[in-house]
């Protein structure tokens, strides 16, 4: 099929993970991801994949890390407690060194919350959750169609570093409706996997594991996953950058009020006032060059978030010494107007 | 020609499509859904009369009609 469609973005992540060579999928019903699922038990048996509704979200990631081991590619999804659940997963899944793709379609917390889109789940998908000195791939995407391509991505990354990656999208990226391309941008190829574990007959043992008890073994490895880590932070950055060139003040935004900023921008720059936009697409790796290279010349910064600053702290790192940082933030469902973001931006060009 | 394709279990029976086809070419289909309601069905006999308007489409809060041309 050629075009594109009016596709809702859960439904074109559930599509992407199958035209990414998915075949496993194992979850545990939670609002507002209940579409991937639904999609999911529907076409994934008609392709010759296995779906699973597992008895909980602690069973679909350690399936997820089983199908993973074996060299498939599986995935699981959730949502904020679910995700919480996971994290023992998580930690092992990194430490095993398996490929692996969870998607999190972030609701309100801490607790059960609510099912209103936020974004509260950054610091525990990009900074850790589990245990262990680990790190997973974040992927941000704020639109249907990376949705999409970004699953695919997710899956391609996760193959070629031996890794989880996280689709971190809130719940608004995964309920509304936009045409949307549902071909891959290029032919997809999976990799081979000369770790898998595949049955030994006619080759040598292999293990995968994460006990390391012996003497500087635990180290040794920590230092392989760190180059491993190193290595995706040098090749993997992904970042829109939005009229930055004669920007005033820069707005960082990722995932949905990275879209209410854009209409901010528009409006800003109606008034006269230079706007631009650096929107991380990879949350880890950080696009931390891109960001000390526009804030050294762009002195302002104004960081728009759904939560109370949880990217503010990566921003604060990355940024030049001298530059001028101000937040705006809205936690617990509350999504900010283009207006309320314009209004932002003036006060932080006032301060 | 044009035509339409109505995702029958996610209509739940407005019939705002019905009553904004210029053509009246849809009517209430006489089996339920999965979920119980009634939903709205093209008429395959007079779908050379489609024109392809997506006036339907339009009008549909689930988005549940697809219009080919």
């Amino acid at each position: 099929m050629t075009g594109k469609k009016l596709t809702k973005g859960n439904i074109a992540l559930a599509e992407g993970a199958i035209q990414a060579g998915c075949r496993y999928y194992f979850g545990y019903p939670i609002t507002p991801q209940n579409d991937i699922p639904e999609y999911l038990a529907k076409y994934l048996p008609k392709v010759g994949g296995t779906f699973i509704p597992a008895e909980s979200e602690i069973a679909s990631i350690n399936m997820v890390l089983g199908a993973g081991a074996s060299g498939q590619r599986a995935m699981t999804s959730s949502s904020g407690p679910g995700i919480s659940l996971m994290q023992e997963g998580f930690s092992y899944i990194a430490g095993s060194e398996v490929p692996g793709l969870v998607v999190n379609i972030m609701r309100c917390g801490p607790g059960l919350g609510g099912i209103s889109p936020t974004q509260g789940d950054y610091t525990q998908a990009v900074h850790g959750g589990g245990h262990g000195d680990y790190r997973n791939i974040v992927l941000a995407p704020a639109s249907v169609q990376e949705m999409f391509d970004l699953t695919i991505k997710g899956f391609e990354l996760a193959d070629r570093y031996r890794m989880l990656s996280v689709i971190l999208a809130d719940a608004m990226v995964g309920q509304f409706q936009e045409p949307c391309r549902l071909t891959p941008e290029k032919p997809v190829v999976i990799p081979d996997k000369p770790w898998a574990l595949t049955g030994r007959a006619g080759r040598d043992q292999r293990l995968l594991k994460s006990l390391y008890l012996g003497p500087g073994e635990q180290e040794a490895h920590n230092l392989d996953l760190q180059r491993k880590y190193d290595e995706v932070k040098k090749n993997e950055v992904m970042c829109e950058e939005k009229l930055l060139d004669d920007a005033e003040i820069m707005i960082v935004a990722f995932g949905t009020p990275s879209r209410i900023a854009k209409t901010a921008i528009s409006m800003a720059r109606d008034q006269g006032i230079k706007v631009g936009l650096l929107r991380p697409i990879t949350l880890f790796p950080f696009p931390e060059r891109q960001m000390l290279h526009h804030s050294e010349r762009i002195k302002n910064v104004l960081v728009v978030e759904m939560n109370t600053g949880q990217m503010l702290t990566d921003v604060r790192i990355h940024s030049h010494k001298d530059a001028k940082i101000s937040f705006y933030g809205r936690p617990g469902g509350g999504i900010p107007f283009p207006n309320e973001v314009l209004n932002e931006i003036q006060k932080a060009l006032e301060k | 020609m044009a035509y339409i394709e109505i995702d029958s279990d996610r209509c739940k029976g407005c019939y705002f499509c019905i009553k904004f086809c210029p053509r009246q070419l849809i009517a209430v289909s006489d089996k339920h859904n999965k979920v119980g309601y009634f939903p709205a069905a093209f008429s395959r006999e007079r779908e050379d009369q489609c024109t392809g308007c997506k006036t339907c489409a339009l009008m549909c809060p689930d988005t549940a009609i697809e219009v080919f041309k």
